[in-house]
């Protein structure tokens, strides 16, 4: 085994740490990823986690929910560790005060200077990025776009959460702990990876235009030039006032070669509304109607499983809102199933990274 | 005047990508994302002067030369 995974419910720092240590035994790790609950303190579980693993690199964040192979958990620790026979190397950057701006140039000279080659000339087949961010900083549109501008290389992540108090998000690097920040992780991959993309949704023959937002803050005053709220329960057939109550079963798409990019609606302002990331001016979104979750992502997984042969390891980044949806219609098992057989850890986000800034979707990292 | 979006964006797509195909969808898929949607531009579309600004701002951002497009 290349890659394993841990967890522990232990309620302290320094007990789920010693239990993951335990678990983890004479493996040799290049890297350690780990996921835990806001329930732990930041600074407490960073440290913790450096401190058992001293000859790598230590990255996590907190979240809102942690995931690992069969079961979906609340207020623990999950950790997966990867050797050198996955990773031919790792360099991580800490992007500060990303809350103010955003800009990856230092981040990316590192990784330039530490790999000896440009950002735009890494071939994406080898390198991979992951991105882990603060989720409560409305930075990711920016921070992916200006990943974005720079490489080819996929940076693929998920914003922190904190279990749904909405208070502060960390990111954990090396012992250390940071918010208004983000990670990122440059891994050169030798056994081969590739990425998953999936949301559960029909696409609706339904079409909002958005003709007047407020971009920062991912607010929509106007669609189809009436006011959001009226034109969207409109075009959903619901009374303005039960709008807000169909948010999670038909969030927006942007279609994007027949495959949505979705857009979750966080909550109606007046005639407004605001949403989980942001919608650019004159952009076509379809309404979307939730289908089966459990039933997409095995489908997505039986296909990466057909084609890899074998998945050695998975990092699932999986929206907060789909497991809030899985709660409500009692499938949380049944989907923490869909990995059983796979090592897999990962976390509920505030929000997914992948090519942009997305929601309602599972991101996921597969290694073969 | 007409179809210039068209060829703007098969020269910026293709230089980026250097043809690779996985690559021409991400960077399809990031224009979609930065508001240019390149499947509704054809040879025939007008000459819009708005998208071609924001085509020429993708471009500077890609790092992509326009010259002789």
């Amino acid at each position: 085994m290349n890659i394993i995974k841990a967890k522990s419910n232990n309620k302290t720092a320094k007990g789920s740490v010693e239990e993951i240590k335990g678990i983890f035994g004479e493996f040799e790790p290049r890297m350690v990823l780990f996921f835990a609950s806001s329930n732990y303190e930041p600074e407490d579980i960073s440290a913790a986690m450096k401190a058992a693993f001293p000859g790598c690199d230590v990255i996590g964040c907190s979240t809102a929910g942690e995931i690992i192979s069969g079961e979906m958990l609340k207020g623990s620790v999950v950790a997966m560790a990867f050797n050198s026979a996955v990773l031919n190397n790792v360099k991580i950057e800490v992007i500060e005060g990303i809350s103010e701006a955003v800009d990856v140039s230092d981040a990316f000279r590192s990784f330039e200077s530490f790999y000896g080659k440009k950002m735009d000339e890494m071939d994406f087949r080898q390198y991979l990025g992951m991105v882990l961010v603060d989720g409560l900083t409305c930075a990711e549109e920016s921070l992916m776009e200006n990943i974005g501008n720079k490489t080819n290389v996929f940076f693929v992540g998920g914003s922190a959460g904190d279990d749904l108090k909405f208070e502060a998000t960390h990111v954990f690097v090396n012992g250390k702990s940071y918010n208004k920040a983000a990670v990122l992780a440059l891994m050169d991959v030798k056994s081969g990876f590739d990425i998953i993309k999936t949301q559960s949704f029909k696409v609706l023959d339904k079409v909002l235009v958005a003709t007047k937002v407020n971009e920062s803050a991912r607010e929509i005053i106007e669609f189809n030039n009436e006011p959001a709220a009226v034109a969207y329960a409109n075009a959903l057939g619901v009374p303005v006032d039960e709008l807000s109550s169909h948010f999670m079963s038909n969030p927006l798409g942007l279609m994007i070669d027949d495959e949505p990019y979705v857009r979750s609606p966080q909550a109606v302002d007046g005639s407004n509304v605001k949403f989980y990331c942001s919608i650019l001016e004159g952009m076509e979104l379809s309404i979307l109607e939730s289908a089966n979750i459990v039933e997409e992502t095995a489908n997505a997984l039986q296909q990466k499983v057909e084609e890899f042969g074998k998945i050695s390891g998975l990092v699932n980044f999986n929206c907060i809102l789909r497991t809030l949806d899985l709660e409500s219609t009692g499938q949380s098992k049944e989907y923490a199933e869909v990995f059983n057989d796979i090592p897999t850890a990962g976390f509920s986000t505030y929000g997914e990274q992948y090519l942009g800034h997305i929601n309602q979707t599972a991101t996921m990292i597969v290694f073969k | 005047m007409a179809g210039k979006i068209k060829k703007m964006i098969d020269h910026i797509i293709a230089k980026k990508s250097n043809n690779d195909s996985r690559l021409t969808s991400s960077l399809n898929a990031k224009m979609c994302l930065k508001g240019v949607i390149p499947k509704k531009y054809d040879a025939s579309s007008p000459d819009d002067p708005v998208i071609i600004d924001k085509l020429q701002n993708i471009a500077a951002e890609w790092g992509v030369s326009l010259a002789g497009v």
